[in-house]
């Protein structure tokens, strides 16, 4: 039952994906319906597979010796993952009907989607890490290919580019790591790493516990390889929703969550994704607080709270990171698809020529501001609880300074929300913009958010349990939902953090209303524009590779005489080295 | 230094990967571009069959390497038949000037 659950979950966007492109872009309307049901069938497909949770494979398909055996293994982790991706995957669907109308080359958007939601299902439930490659670069490639789904835009198509070399660089590590496991134990399931991780020697432990770093970080956008997200942000805005805030770059929390136990003894690990953690967390909320640019606002703010989590992981809260992850994808998809039926409504991305859109856009407005405070992190909504948990944990497994600084990140966090939703919807109209409401299916999608935003938290109890009897490795401990609330109730931590939030709304509506609008300082400004200065280091390495490119071309000269010289002196090479072997 | 059998493909097996390599950092041309990466792929059907004899896996490595000459066949294919499309349609095959226009 589960194993074709599986499959379902799977194929029927995959199936999908296929009918969409062949129907044809002359039948628009065909194309949505289907998109949509398809979407929502598969979503409803991974809900059903809730009740299916095992530790064990539900499926066991045979391949040739040498790749193992393809299985699948529904637990607590994978299924959880599955169930955001395909559900907000198809709120996202619904959403894009209205945001989508009357564009050209539906097929190709409504194929990418779907192929991108099977391919993250896949990814999480695969059991066999070849496998998880194998979807891993699926996923990429989607997302390459609807970033840069406006292809007349040569800023879109730079962009998606951009995060494909960038992915390619986590694909490497992935599969380096991939390799030492086989290599070493001769096997690629996930659960053979994961028993057997003392028998790798030490030296090939760290090298594939850090390469599987380098993959999360580069996959979730974390510190160094951040400065991807926000040029995504050319991506039609359901796409940012779905892919660049809610599922795939969750990929590299997943990786890291999965893979806690086996790399959790490895000297230094921790601590360096306690770091990356740390540093994403605190210099992408710097860059939102300058950002003018609505989606890049919202981006530099995904890439922060993706730093929570894994932070969460280094302090060794797997159960809090995941937690998060799952608010997280709720409350940012909510934020995400309210900017764009705002950017739709009123036809730019640039926040300060919004403003006052409050009397035009209640319904927006209203949403807008219950994702805003879940993303501050004020009591009762789901983020609330899930950033605390993060705090307390880290309060108890971090170093001191790591969880001051996660503090200070907190009250940012608050700080450019709050100036977001402010440049937005309030404060005075600064320039005539034509806003008409947002539509009927875009309703539909962020009022069903908006309830997620308050309610998922409920769900506490049953995640934990979900992963306490599944996940045999991680050994985590099982807690109910009224526990956890009377926990953080009365955690010194949470009051901190309450603490932190306060100071900086206090700070907000004293001073930051005003400057808000101004302009920020020359300096902030320039460090945040070039992203801490990484974007130069991206930079230099194009430029030294298309350099070294340039001073290579010489040596193809296209004279006949050169051609055969070199093809007389590999010959001679070769019969040199015969006859040297020989003798 | 033994140059066994084994060390001279492995040998071939680098030096197919550096010619692509190399052949994809100097080429502007579409269709240059597709011969670099059949040779590259090249590489690699010979890394699996050289990879089914180390390993004594002979017939797997073989018959990986005969679904990839498949792959390949029609990744050939289908480059080839762009760059068709595109020189009709754009006057060039130069990669760097096709890549900025608009289709």
């Amino acid at each position: 039952m589960a194993g074709s659950l599986i499959l379902l979950i799977i194929g029927i966007p995959w199936l999908g994906a296929l009918l969409v492109w062949a129907i044809g872009d002359q039948n628009a309307k065909a194309q949505h319906t289907l998109a949509v049901i398809f979407s929502l069938l598969s979503g409803i497909a991974s809900l059903i597979l809730l009740a299916f949770v095992d530790s064990r494979p539900a499926l066991n398909l045979t391949l040739a010796p040498a790749f193992g055996n393809l299985t699948f293994v529904p637990d607590g982790l994978a299924v959880t993952l599955t169930v955001i991706a395909t559900v907000i995957g198809s709120l996202a669907v619904l959403f894009s009907v209205d945001y989508m109308r009357g564009e050209a080359q539906l097929g190709r958007y409504y194929f990418m989607v779907l192929f991108f939601i099977g391919a993250m299902a896949g990814l999480v439930l695969s059991g066999n890490l070849l496998f998880t490659f194998f979807f891993w670069e699926i996923t990429a490639l989607c997302s390459y290919g609807l970033i840069s789904f406006y292809n007349d835009d040569p800023k879109a198509v730079a962009g998606g580019i951009k995060a494909l070399i960038i992915t390619q660089v986590g694909g490497v590590g992935l599969l380096a790591g991939t390799l030492i496991a086989y290599a070493n134990l001769g096997s690629f399931q996930i659960s053979d790493v994961l028993a057997n991780a003392v028998a790798i020697p030490a030296g090939a432990l760290s090298f594939m516990a850090f390469s599987f770093l380098i993959a999360a970080a580069a996959k979730s956008a974390q510190f160094p390889f951040h400065t991807w997200l926000p040029d995504a942000m050319e991506a039609p805005t359901p796409i940012s929703a779905l892919i660049h805030a809610a599922t795939m770059v969750n990929a590299g929390i997943y990786l890291l969550a999965r893979f806690y136990p086996a790399f959790e003894s490895v000297p230094n690990w921790r601590t360096a994704v306690i770091l990356v953690g740390v540093i994403s967390a605190l210099i992408t909320a710097f860059m939102a607080l300058t950002a003018t640019d609505l989606k890049r606002a919202l981006a530099y703010s995904t890439v922060s709270q993706l730093g929570y989590m894994v932070y969460a992981i280094g302090a060794g809260g797997v159960l809090a990171s995941q937690f998060h992850l799952l608010s997280h994808a709720v409350f940012k998809a909510l934020l995400f698809l309210t900017a764009g039926s705002v950017i739709h409504a009123v036809g730019t991305r640039d926040m300060r020529r919004m403003g006052g859109l409050s009397a035009k856009m209640p319904f927006a407005r209203n949403v807008f501001i219950i994702g805003a405070l879940a993303l501050t992190g004020l009591p009762i909504l789901n983020g609330f609880w899930s950033k605390e948990l993060i705090l307390e944990v880290g309060l108890e497994g971090s170093p001191l300074w790591a969880y001051i600084l996660m503090l200070i990140g907190a009250g940012l966090t608050a700080f450019y929300t709050f100036r977001m939703t402010w440049l937005v919807f309030f404060g005075t109209q600064r320039e005539e913009l034509h806003v008409h409401e947002t539509g009927m299916a875009m309703k539909i999608s962020l009022a069903l958010l908006s309830i997620g935003s308050f309610t998922t938290w409920l769900f506490f109890g049953g995640l934990n349990k979900l992963l306490s009897t599944t996940m045999p490795f991680h050994g985590i401990e099982e807690e109910s939902t009224l526990e956890m609330v009377k926990a953080i109730s009365f955690a010194p931590a949470t009051w901190f953090a309450l603490l932190a939030v306060i100071l900086a709304l206090t700070l907000f509506f004293t001073l930051g209303r005003k400057l808000a609008l101004s302009e920020s300082p020359g300096w902030l400004n320039t460090v945040t524009e070039s992203s801490f200065g990484f974007e130069s280091v991206n930079h230099f390495f194009v430029n030294m590779i298309s350099k070294f490119a340039e001073s290579l071309r010489i040596t193809q000269t296209g004279e006949l005489n050169w051609n055969i010289l070199g093809i007389i002196g590999a010959l001679f090479f070769v019969l040199a080295m015969l006859l040297w072997g020989g003798a | 230094m033994n140059f066994s059998a084994l060390n001279i493909i492995l040998i071939g097996i680098a030096g197919l990967l550096g010619v692509g390599f190399y052949g994809l950092l100097i080429t502007r041309n579409l269709i240059k571009v597709v011969m670099m990466l059949q040779i590259l792929i090249k590489a690699v059907v010979l890394a699996l069959v050289f990879a089914g004899k180390v390993s004594g896996n002979l017939g797997l490595g073989q018959s990986t390497a005969a679904t990839v000459i498949v792959a390949d066949t029609i990744v050939a294919v289908v480059g080839l038949a762009l760059a068709v499309q595109v020189r009709r349609r754009f006057g060039t095959l130069d990669v760097p000037q096709i890549s900025t226009l608009k289709g």
